[in-house]
């Protein structure tokens, strides 16, 4: 009968979109790890160049580098940290986008899956009044 | 009295039990998630206190006789030396000479912003905990088998004697009709505007016979009291809101859309609710629905709470019942101020619904079941319909006043 293979594809079908709206979900989970460390580090950067600005010119500011400690001139130390919180601001920025991306995929996806769903609910409705 | 095509909802179809409780545990899990979170901060803070301390009391002596550990298990006598030099971290891997006192005050720096987070945190847990504590109501609720019934808004005369005998009969229904699904609303819309419209014609022909509406002057005089209320949550809002709808007719569903989406849309300020009350109070009919908005108008207006819509359901929900109560006394009043001025409808409408809006949303006060108007009112003839028009309050509403009295004939026969 062509009904059972109709259900079982549309089974197949609905088990496929499933499948990649969870793929989607989990990106989504995991851009918004990547998001929330980026903003811990953003944070952070911006406190340490705040502390800088307050440091008098001739303190001595050193780099952690592994397990060594290199003296770093100050105003080489500002240029680094303000460059790497321009870095992280375009990284979060990015992450944004992809994320929006991410969301409608998914949307789109949810309602792919409710569709096939909907067909096959009629389907056994149609099947079982047969 | 006419109960209409009601529906009966139990409460625990709307918002299943368990679902309730599940809502709760999921929350109160999250809550539990912040309470960590804000007791690894306060950790950090107690640390950092502690190395403001010793930061301090460091330079004190030029050299401090310690045991340095060796290794994993061992430990040497020492000698703690240049006592006053400090290399602070200042963060992502970078460190700065400093004394004592200036890293004292890196460090203190650092505190204050480790104390803004935990403030930032703990505004979330009470918001949490607010959540947690709406659904542990809802799921009360569900349980005790409270019971919504929602009624269409019959046009019917409005009779003071009526309204207090509804008052008395419904218990939480009516209170509960406010949680109507705000999905009905749009259909309900069209189904009235229709309605409407054809009741209009009719009052016209019909309004010619009921020119004698009596008016009641302690209703009316409440309703002024009422209106007074309203009228100080709706400025502008609600009479320009009242012209404009106005035109609409009077009808009961009406109200109870605009109630509903003005509970849909918690949010919402309250000119927005009060637009919607208002476009509901032209449709103002003796209905149920029609009770509810007075009913709300009758409590005090109250600032919008910014909850959710969760919380906006159950602050309606409550405010239902608290809307109740007050309406108890603002219904006779409202509605002989309806009957009373056909055109005048819209203004009753008008001040309560913003009041009701905002009081929907936020009172929470408790249901005065005695209070109920479950929505039957029994049509009076000619004396509902003047007291109606006299006492509806002073928006420009200038539509045909002989909608409402029609439609109250309609209901007489």
């Amino acid at each position: 009968m062509a009904s059972p293979a109709a259900v079982r594809e549309l089974q197949r079908d609905l088990e496929n979109k499933a499948n990649d709206l969870s793929k989607i979900q989990k990106d989504i989970a995991k851009n918004h790890q990547v998001r929330k460390k980026y903003t811990i580090q953003l944070g952070e950067n911006e406190l340490v160049l705040k502390e800088l600005e307050l440091l008098k010119e001739e303190a001595n500011v050193y780099k952690l580098i592994g397990p060594v400690l290199v003296k770093q001139d100050l105003a080489e130390a500002n240029a680094n940290v303000r460059k790497r919180i321009e870095y992280i601001s375009a990284e979060l920025k990015r992450l944004d986008a992809a994320v929006q991306d991410l969301e409608e995929k998914q949307n789109s996806k949810r309602e792919a899956v409710l569709k096939v769903q909907q067909r096959m609910q009629a389907l056994q409705a149609g099947k079982a009044k047969a | 009295m006419v109960s209409p095509r009601g529906e009966v909802t139990p409460f625990a179809s709307l918002f299943p039990v368990d679902e309730a409780h599940k809502a709760v545990k999921r929350v109160e899990e999250k809550i539990a998630e912040k309470q960590k979170e804000m007791d690894h901060l306060k950790e950090f803070i107690a640390d950092n206190n502690s190395i403001i301390n010793l930061v301090s009391k460091l330079p004190e002596e030029l050299h401090h006789d310690i045991m340095v550990p060796f290794g994993k298990a061992a430990f040497f006598p020492g000698r703690l030396i240049h006592t006053n030099e400090f290399v602070v971290l200042l963060g992502e891997g970078y460190y700065a000479e400093r004394t004592s006192k200036q890293t004292a005050d890196i460090l203190k720096r650092r505190g204050k912003a480790l104390d803004s987070q935990v403030e930032s945190l703990k505004a979330n847990i009470k918001d949490l905990k607010a959540e947690a504590s709406f659904f542990d109501t809802t799921a009360s609720e569900a349980a005790e088998g409270l019971v919504e019934i929602r009624e269409d808004y019959v046009d019917e005369d409005l009779g003071e004697e009526h309204f207090e005998s509804a008052f008395q009969g419904k218990g939480e229904s009516p209170g509960l009709n406010e949680k109507k699904h705000m999905v009905e609303e749009d259909d309900e819309y069209t189904r009235l505007m229709a309605r409407l419209d054809e009741l209009e014609r009719e009052e016209l022909a019909a309004e010619n016979d009921d020119e004698s509406i009596e008016d009641d002057p302690v209703a009316n005089g409440a309703l002024e009291d009422g209106n007074e209320q309203k009228e100080q949550s709706n400025t502008i809002e609600s009479d320009t809101v009242n012209s404009e709808h106005f035109q609409n007719a009077i009808s009961g569903d009406l109200l109870l859309y605009q109630t509903h989406s003005m509970q849909r849309k918690p949010q919402e300020q309250e000119k927005i609710e009060d637009v919607t009350a208002e476009a509901l109070c032209n449709k103002y009919q003796s209905d149920l629905s029609l009770k509810d908005e007075q009913n709300r108008t009758g409590s005090t207006i109250q600032p919008l709470p910014k909850a959710e819509n969760l919380s906006s359901k159950s602050s309606t929900h409550e405010t239902k019942r608290h809307l109740h109560n007050e309406k108890a006394s603002v219904l006779p009043e409202g509605k002989i101020e309806a009957m009373s001025s056909a055109t005048q409808p819209v203004h009753m409408q008008s001040a309560r619904p913003p009041s009701n809006s905002s009081k929907t949303e936020a009172s929470q006060s408790g249901f005065d079941s005695s209070k109920a108007f479950t929505g039957s009112i029994v049509e009076r003839s000619t004396d509902v319909l003047t007291a109606k028009s006299a006492t509806l309050p002073p928006s420009d509403s200038q539509s045909k006043p002989s909608r409402p009295v029609s439609r109250f004939k309609m209901q007489r026969r």
